[in-house]
């Protein structure tokens, strides 16, 4: 339990439902059960408000969202998004440290956060009858935690994120990979090329006004959304939050930046060597973002590619040849960027160079005939079983209506995604494999250490230093 | 300073409202703690409970807020009871190899068939029992049951498959080298429990090597048998319809089989506190371990021990989180557990280490554990919380179809009074500061912990020594030992 806590997302795979499940085919039935009853409302200081009735536990999840992710953080001044995510349970104005533990976990319940390039959250799920205290928890964060803040804290947590790192990425075998992709497939001023964790020389160097001036900025009432969800009454909740949530001042206007969308000059091939003893082969094409209609083609292209044992890649390498081990095909897509990306697990004595040319074989067949009528059924079939189930955890739900809110505007708009999944065409997915596919990219081989004729087309891969963007402690 | 701006608010809402304005307009005294209200009342689930002509129990729960059945036949005994200690690995093949076709359907079929349903049937064999199931939309559930069946009873086991399957679990094999956390585990298991006990054993290339179809068939044949199944239907259902569809697709399912018994070999003697040292070169991080074999599930000391393990590691503000990340930042998290079976499951703290820290951070694992075994009496707040927390988590337990079905099925799978959750509370609360005093010298034997770590010996060693903690002997990656 412990370790799942203030787990950091290395890329946003952010719940809408469009981007990681398949989905289904009677559309009548589904679309009826495709509901999450909700109300929504602004304080006047900006702050967004999201209430949801569900009796089912006498639970209640309370979330709240800032629309801030390492995105909007500068070169050089990395690693604030999920920073703030560490020292937002060291306690603030007018709560102790380890109050917001004993007042959920303490009674129960349990807390956490989490980042993306895009977004962080904050989520206690609590008793129904401690609905209070965690909103004013909450509100008192928002409201009052620079008041506490001091080096001390900070350098406490700062500690405790280079440990998450070591744990996460560092001891972790392939656990570099992510970050590599970024800083290959970005710019080096772009804000999707750091790692959602950022430098830890960034961190090292951020001073306690740095620090400050990205709160006063991004943690404002305007720049946040509440979700209640669960076993409580509206009339009270909506009164607990007028008392904790109104007098918070309204801050600056955030200024989203613009940002564009990856795209290579010209196909890269890496070779990184880790402390592992099978090699792995990644390939990423730049795509498009989970804003873009193209994202829903994508997702449904990828459980056509991977994911069950007829599916076209899984087929092909894992079961007819059996060079691979395992083949698994992705779009992961961000509120600005995408990417689609295939990984490969090598049976022994199979060489990534064979894998390669194995994966562009199918991916080459694929692009020119497109799915089948029964690919495309098979890969819409989970949608609505998947989606009920979310419906199960009032976090779950929370965070539904909580990305629709932060990134469209719309609470509803995981109803627009599931439609929109469902009407995705073989045309679409054939159009989008051809347009997306075809791309430059980057071919990355990740080998045991010593190994590097093990990559696949070797004496055409750049190594990969060790040290990216002062990414080691 | 805090406060003092308080003061200089309240100084000037007061200079510049009147008192009957102020009355209406009571600034919001942020410093009080908001109290609960009062505790919702606990809805445990129920159940009806029959047994089928072939001898299965069946169990069948309602909850129909939203159309979906979770169905699980759940087996007594696992791994431990019925694989050969050279054939470590046939369970997890055996359950592997039900998706690869059946006298009427090829792999491809079944795999066809279930994504078109939407789901997917899940089998899993893990030491003391085994389960297969799945979770549907309710208007999907007896189509999938069928498939379910089918495979369960009806799977031809093509030797072409287990030869890719083979190849698939070696290279894991070989992946599982590499991760740290699962070293640690598999060596801690070893240490404390040697090679002829089933929890100091493990899978590896040379047992999966010897894996033969015929093995697979016969565990096949000799583990899913209803004489030991629990088969559990929770959601949108009736008992009389499950009945139905369960009498209907379990039709070709006969009687036969018993409920194992889990005798175990006796334990290797215990021995002093020792440090066992794998060597992970470059390793940023030393992964801990220590403990030593504990009490069964059955043990009438379970609430002291859920209780004293929740004060010592069992959340985020537990003293060796509190202390090791929180105050001393060597960490981004330790914890302890009780791991609870039918045999003396471990008792354990850990968690992943900064290298350079490895010494320090066990001088506080050692500190914590002297502490609550005495030098640092556990505290009547602490009690107070823990015990708070472990009564009021209980409604999280229900909160899906799939969490209510593994909290029914538990209660018979560890021989539990069905009433288990309506005395919960009354249970926990019993729990007083001598029970906890005395399990925690009972079960946490500080002479006779296994320290295992698996880390740079180069960065860690020097530094362990030096503590004086224990004598550290040197072991491999199967924890086997080394020359120095």
């Amino acid at each position: 339990m412990n370790n799942k806590r203030r787990v950091l997302s290395a890329l946003a795979l952010v719940l809408t439902i469009s981007l990681s499940q398949p989905l289904l085919g009677q559309k009548s039935s589904a679309s009826d059960s495709i509901k999450i009853p909700f109300e929504t409302y602004k304080l006047p200081n900006g702050l967004t408000v999201i209430l949801s009735v569900d009796r089912t536990t006498p639970t209640v999840a309370v979330n709240v969202w800032y629309h801030v992710g390492s995105k909007n953080e500068l070169p050089g001044r990395t690693g604030f998004a999920h920073l703030f995510e560490h020292v937002m349970f060291t306690g603030s104005g007018h709560v102790p440290y380890g109050l917001h533990d004993k007042l959920t976990e303490g009674v129960g319940g349990g807390n956490n956060g989490s980042t993306t390039n895009d977004r962080t959250n904050y989520f206690e799920t609590i008793p129904s009858n401690y609905l209070e205290s965690a909103l004013w928890l909450e509100s008192d964060r928002m409201g009052y935690l620079l008041d506490t803040l001091d080096i001390a804290k900070l350098n406490a947590q700062r500690d405790v994120v280079k440990n998450e790192r070591r744990q996460s990425y560092d001891n972790q075998p392939y656990g570099r990979v992510s970050e590599i992709f970024s800083a290959a497939m970005y710019p080096k001023t772009h804000p999707y090329s750091w790692p959602v964790i950022g430098s830890m020389t960034d961190l090292s160097a951020a001073s306690e006004e740095d620090v400050k001036a990205f709160f006063r900025l991004y943690y404002a009432p305007n720049n946040a959304t509440l979700a209640v969800v669960g076993d409580f009454d509206p009339a009270q909740a909506k009164a607990w939050i007028q008392k904790y949530f109104s007098d918070l001042p309204k801050g600056q206007p955030v200024e989203r930046p613009n940002v564009a969308l990856g795209k290579l000059e010209s196909s890269k091939r890496l070779v990184y060597e880790d402390r592992v003893q099978v090699p792995r082969l990644y390939i990423q094409w730049p795509t498009v973002g989970f804003k873009h209609d193209d994202d829903y083609a994508l997702s449904v292209m990828s459980s056509i590619l991977s994911g069950s044992r007829t599916a076209r890649l899984t087929k092909a390498l894992v079961y007819d040849s059996q060079a691979a081990s395992q083949v698994f095909a992705f779009q992961n897509s961000a509120e600005d960027v995408g990417v689609f990306q295939v990984t490969v697990i090598p049976r022994p004595e199979h060489s990534l160079t064979e894998l390669e040319a194995a994966v562009d074989q199918v991916l080459q067949k694929f692009i020119s005939e497109g799915p089948t009528a029964e690919e495309l059924q098979k890969a819409k079939s989970g949608l609505e079983l998947n989606f009920l189930r979310g419906l199960e955890s009032n976090l779950g739900k929370a965070n539904q209506l909580i990305d629709g809110a932060v990134f469209y505007g719309n609470p509803g708009q995981f109803r627009t995604d599931y439609q929109k999944t469902l009407a995705v065409t073989a045309a679409d997915v054939k159009r989008v494999a051809n347009q997306y596919l075809t791309r430059s990219r980057i071919v990355l081989s990740v080998v045991p250490k010593g190994k590097k004729d093990q990559a696949s087309k070797a004496a055409e891969s750049e190594a990969v230093s060790v040290l990216i963007r002062g990414g080691r402690s | 300073m805090k406060q003092q701006k308080k003061v200089l608010a309240l100084a000037l809402v007061i200079s510049l409202a009147n008192l009957a304005a102020l009355a209406q307009q009571q600034p919001l005294d942020r410093t009080k703690v908001p109290p609960p209200g009062p505790s919702p009342v606990l809805h445990v689930p129920t159940w009806t409970k029959t047994q089928l002509s072939n001898g299965a129990i069946l169990i069948v729960s309602e909850r129909h807020g939203l159309p979906l059945v979770s169905f699980t036949i759940t087996f007594l005994g696992g791994a431990n009871q019925f694989e050969p200690a050279a054939k470590r690995g046939v369970a997890a093949m055996t359950a592997s190899m039900l998706t690869e076709g059946t006298t009427t359907k090829t792999g491809d079929q079944i795999s066809d068939a279930l994504q078109l349903l939407g789901t997917n049937v899940n089998t899993g064999i893990g030491g003391e029992e085994g389960s297969i199931g799945f979770v549907s939309t309710a208007k999907n559930f007896e189509p999938t049951l069928a498939i379910l069946a089918d495979m369960m009873l009806n799977s031809t086991f093509p030797a072409e498959a287990l030869e890719r399957l083979r190849g698939r679990t070696l290279v894991n094999l070989t992946q599982a080298k590499d991760q740290p956390t699962v070293v640690g585990a598999q060596v801690f298991a070893k240490i404390l429990y040697g090679n002829a006990h089933p929890y100091g054993q493990r899978v590896t290339e040379t047992s999966v090597k010897g894996i033969t179809r015929d093995d697979v068939v016969a565990f096949q044949k000799a583990y899913f048998q209803p004489g030991r199944a629990i088969i559990t239907v929770v959601g949108d259902v009736t008992p009389a319809s499950v009945k139905t569809s369960v009498e209907k697709g379990l039709a070709a399912w006969t009687k036969a089989g018993d409920k194992p018994s889990f005798d175990y070999p006796k334990l290797p003697e215990l021995q002093p506190a020792k440090i066992y040292l794998v060597d992970k070169p470059g390793a940023a991080q030393s992964v801990v371990n220590i403990g030593l074999p504990g009490p069964p599930r059955n043990t009438p000391d379970y609430f002291a021990l859920q209780v004293l393990n929740t004060i010592l590691g069992g959340q985020f503000q537990s003293r060796l989180n509190a202390n090791i990340r929180e105050q001393k930042g060597y960490s981004y998290g330790v914890n302890s557990n009780f791991n609870y079976g039918k045999g003396p499951g471990a008792f354990r703290a850990g968690g992943s280490i900064f290298s350079a820290k490895t010494d320090a951070a066990l001088v506080e694992f050692m500190k914590e554990l002297k502490g609550i075994v005495g030098e640092k009496p556990i505290t009547d707040e602490e009690v107070k919380t823990a015990k708070e927390s472990l009564i009021q988590g209980l409604p999280q337990r229900f909160a899906s179809v799939s969490a209510i079905s593994n909290a029914i099925t538990s209660l018979y799978v560890q021989g539990l009074p069905e009433d288990y959750y309506q005395t919960y509370a009354k249970n926990v609360s019993a729990v007083t500061k001598e029970d906890l005093a005395r399990v925690a010298k009972q079960y946490i034997d500080l002479n006779h912990l296994a320290i295992v770590i698996v880390g740079d010996r180069a960065t860690v060693e020097a530094a362990l020594k030096a503590t004086g903690i224990a004598p550290i002997t040197y072991i491999d990656l199967e924890g086997n030992p080394v020359g120095n």
